[in-house]
């Protein structure tokens, strides 16, 4: 009677082991195939000669890496990438914060400005980046018709194109305006599950709104505050839509993802795509763990 | 109660399984009826053919399709995708030899990479080059080695046009020269045009084959036929032309927003909105298919072609036809080779520039790239200057390259488009802006 019972349990307890497996098997399967097959694949190619210009596929070694550095095209988009990084994650992230406090008191139309803010989340970054290109127009655009009106410039002004680092700051704003809303929801949610006992033991301990915000909000999002961070720092490592709309194929204002696509498919040299974005997800994945790492830490306990 | 129990308890652990199973019978149902429908599709259609076409362009009238189906019981399926994503669409697709269309565009400026790779099907089994010649000029652009990369199907070649009211107001005579040319801009300055001239210069492939142009115009070429640059010494056409389009940007004939203008449509835009009086890289039926359109334009009958203004008198017209092919992954070659005949026979052509009027009209379509079909429009009277334009494309267009594009196209004209781009934002000179493209010339030649 009890070897019927032991056996009895015995089967369907087995079967539990097994369902989470099997349920998440297809998920795993997609990954697989979609992920971890061409991150292999682009990792193994990363060594070799690939391209339809100059058959066979050999095998190249370091050859890939060594002529993508010599090349003085991906230089400055890696420079120019780590600013679109470094200025991408600090003002999004600030203004993310910033945006979630202000967001999280009820006010009037509360739900209309949330909406709003959305909004440039939400668009096409291509739809954007287009945008902002008839704003920075030299002959229509409003931003010289602003400031032309406002007597600060005498002239119309060329805004890109010309200047690297103008260039480069004026494609920025255009990421972060874009990014910033996607960090204002990831820190406001987190804003919103912190129990306002906190906030009136705070005030009972007689602390200042500056104190309170350092002393109880600030190390309760600090987890929200990764999360939004390392998006951040995804998008801004990645960015391509915006270069490629407002500065062409230039390299003034060239990203890495904009060279690795012209690498690629204008020169056909795969090769060197494959080094470069095995360069370019190497140096990811460090700097995403390197900011987690300074910002994501358990929070205190209060 | 406690026979019910053990009951409750088998569907409670069955539940997962049966639904985990029933997941996967839907999935493998939808991806079976999936299969069954295209499957299903295809006999439904009985014998009937079946053919993708890509490209760059909007679709001819469904009418006028549809007539080519009921000729020839072969349905084209048309997929209009924007320049270079087809082109990034084409690369990835041949070289991981997946099928993506029957039939697709080949750029004038590719054919010496597919000739190299040979992601296109030769089409000379199809068409007879040597028969074709007379009635197609630009057909050598697309030939290597003897074989046929690609069929034109338009006739794109660059042209200058003149807004004649405004030089007219101006006192300015219509130039014949380059020097003749800056005079009388400078004159339309005078007269209260500010920067009465468009060129390309923003970093993209119009600024590249508008320096071919422009090399042309002073009277000589980029590459020799051994593909050696040929723009090293400062007297050279090609050093010539980037010094003559950096002093104009720089002097202020252009406007300084070219820099940035990456989109011909937008340079048009200018002289259709009368804020320049000349464009020198301009596309033959410009005056026809955007100056001459009323709704958007407010210099309808004023804006004319005239001879390329050349260093020493009239100079050639650098030509960039487009062409179809067939890629060699294509399912169905030989129809979608019948289709290509349809839609370049001449009185198609024809008809793609407005020869039955505005309904049968292929949105931006250039020209006829048949003489013939040229020749039925100028008889029409419906395109402006279609006779002056047959004559600039029967004496006066030149292949940029008459060797043929050499197989790393792509690379050599991001370097001319991007140096020179520089040098008129003044970020390197004239002298280094040559040093580099020759550099890169000399490279990719060295490397094959």
């Amino acid at each position: 009677m009890a070897t019927v019972v032991k056996v009895g349990s015995r089967r369907p307890a087995r079967r539990g082991r097994l369902l989470p497996w099997l349920l998440i098997a297809p998920l795993v399967a997609f990954i697989a195939l979609l992920s971890f097959y061409p991150t292999v694949a682009t990792t193994v190619q990363a060594f070799f000669r690939v391209s339809p210009l100059d058959p066979p596929t050999r095998f190249n070694g370091l050859g890939n890496f060594r002529a993508l550095f010599a090349n003085s095209a991906v230089t400055t988009s890696w420079v120019n990438t780590v600013v679109y990084m470094v200025v991408g994650v600090a003002v999004s992230t600030v203004l993310g914060i910033a945006g979630a406090v202000t967001l999280r008191r009820r006010f009037r139309f509360r739900g209309i400005v949330l909406a709003l803010v959305i909004l440039p989340w939400a668009l096409p970054a291509v739809d954007e980046a287009v945008i902002w290109n008839w704003m920075y127009d030299p002959n229509y655009g409003v931003v010289n018709s602003v400031l032309h009106s406002l007597h600060l410039i005498g002239g119309y002004h060329v805004y890109l194109g010309l200047d690297r680092w103008l260039t480069v700051v004026l494609i920025e704003i255009v990421q972060v305006w874009q990014m910033t809303p996607l960090s204002i929801l990831i820190i406001l949610a987190a804003l919103q599950s912190i129990s306002s006992d906190l906030y009136e033991a705070a005030e009972v301990d007689g602390a200042s709104a500056w104190r309170s915000f350092r002393a109880v909000t600030l190390p309760l999002i600090r987890p929200a505050i990764a999360v939004a961070a390392v998006q951040s720092l995804v998008l801004s490592f990645n960015v391509f839509d915006q270069v490629y709309v407002m500065n062409g194929n230039a390299p003034l204002g060239s990203s890495l993802m904009l060279q690795t696509y012209l690498t690629t498919f204008q020169n056909l040299d795969f090769g060197g795509g494959y080094a470069l974005s095995l360069t370019v997800t190497v140096a990811t994945v460090l700097l995403s763990a390197a900011v987690i790492a300074l910002i994501y830490r358990k929070p205190v306990a209060t | 109660m406690q026979v019910t129990r053990p009951r409750l308890a088998a569907l409670r652990t069955r539940r997962p399984w049966a639904a985990a199973a029933l997941a996967v019978s839907l999935l493998t149902a939808a991806a079976c009826s999936a299969g069954g429908q295209q499957i299903g599709q295809n006999q439904a259609g009985g014998s009937a053919k079946s053919i993708t076409v890509d490209m760059f362009y909007p679709s001819p009238p469904k009418s006028v399709l549809a007539e080519f189906t009921k000729q020839t019981g072969i349905k084209v399926q048309w997929v209009e995708i924007g320049y270079d994503d087809l082109q990034t669409k084409i690369s990835s697709a041949a070289s991981s030899n997946t099928y993506y269309a029957d039939a697709t565009d080949v750029d004038w400026s590719k054919v010496g990479e597919y000739a190299k790779t040979g992601w296109f099907l030769p089409m000379n089994q199809w068409f007879s080059p040597a028969s074709l010649k007379s009635d197609v000029p630009q057909l050598g652009t697309f030939e290597v080695d003897g074989k046929l990369i690609g069929m034109p199907f338009d006739a794109s070649f660059m042209v200058t046009t003149v807004n004649t009211k405004d030089f007219k107001a101006a006192g300015a005579a219509v130039p014949t020269t380059l020097t003749g040319l800056t005079a009388a801009l400078k004159k339309l300055q005078a007269h209260g045009m500010a920067t009465p001239l468009d060129i390309h210069l923003a970093a993209a492939e119009g600024l590249s084959t508008c320096w071919y142009q422009m090399t042309a115009a002073f009277g000589g070429q980029v590459l020799n036929e051994q593909d050696v640059p040929q723009f090293t010494s400062p007297g050279s056409p090609g050093y010539q032309a980037i010094a003559w389009m950096v002093n104009a940007y720089k002097s202020g004939l252009v406007a300084k927003g070219n820099i940035q203008e990456t989109d011909y449509n937008g340079l048009t835009t200018e002289m259709a909105k009368n804020k320049v009086g000349a464009e020198l890289c301009d596309y033959a039926g410009s005056v026809g298919s955007i100056y001459d359109v009323p709704s958007s334009s407010s210099v309808v009958s004023q804006v004319r072609y005239v001879p390329t203004p050349g260093a020493h008198g009239a100079g050639p017209n650098v030509a960039n036809p487009d062409g179809i092919g067939i890629p060699k992954t294509a399912k169905d070659p030989a129809s979608a080779a019948e289709f290509i005949k349809w839609f370049t026979s001449a009185q198609n052509q024809a008809m793609w520039s407005g020869l039955n009027g505005p309904a049968d009209v292929i949105g931006g379509f250039p020209l006829p790239m048949r003489l013939s079909g040229l020749d039925l429009l100028a008889k029409s009277g419906k395109v402006p200057q279609a006779a002056e334009l047959e004559t600039l494309l029967r004496e006066h267009a030149q292949a940029p390259f008459p060797q043929g594009a050499p197989s790393w196209y792509a690379q050599f004209s991001n370097a001319v488009y991007t140096n020179i781009h520089e040098a008129a934002a003044g970020q390197e000179s004239v002298q280094q802006a040559v040093t580099n493209i020759a550099n890169q010339a000399s490279q990719l030649k060295a490397s094959g």
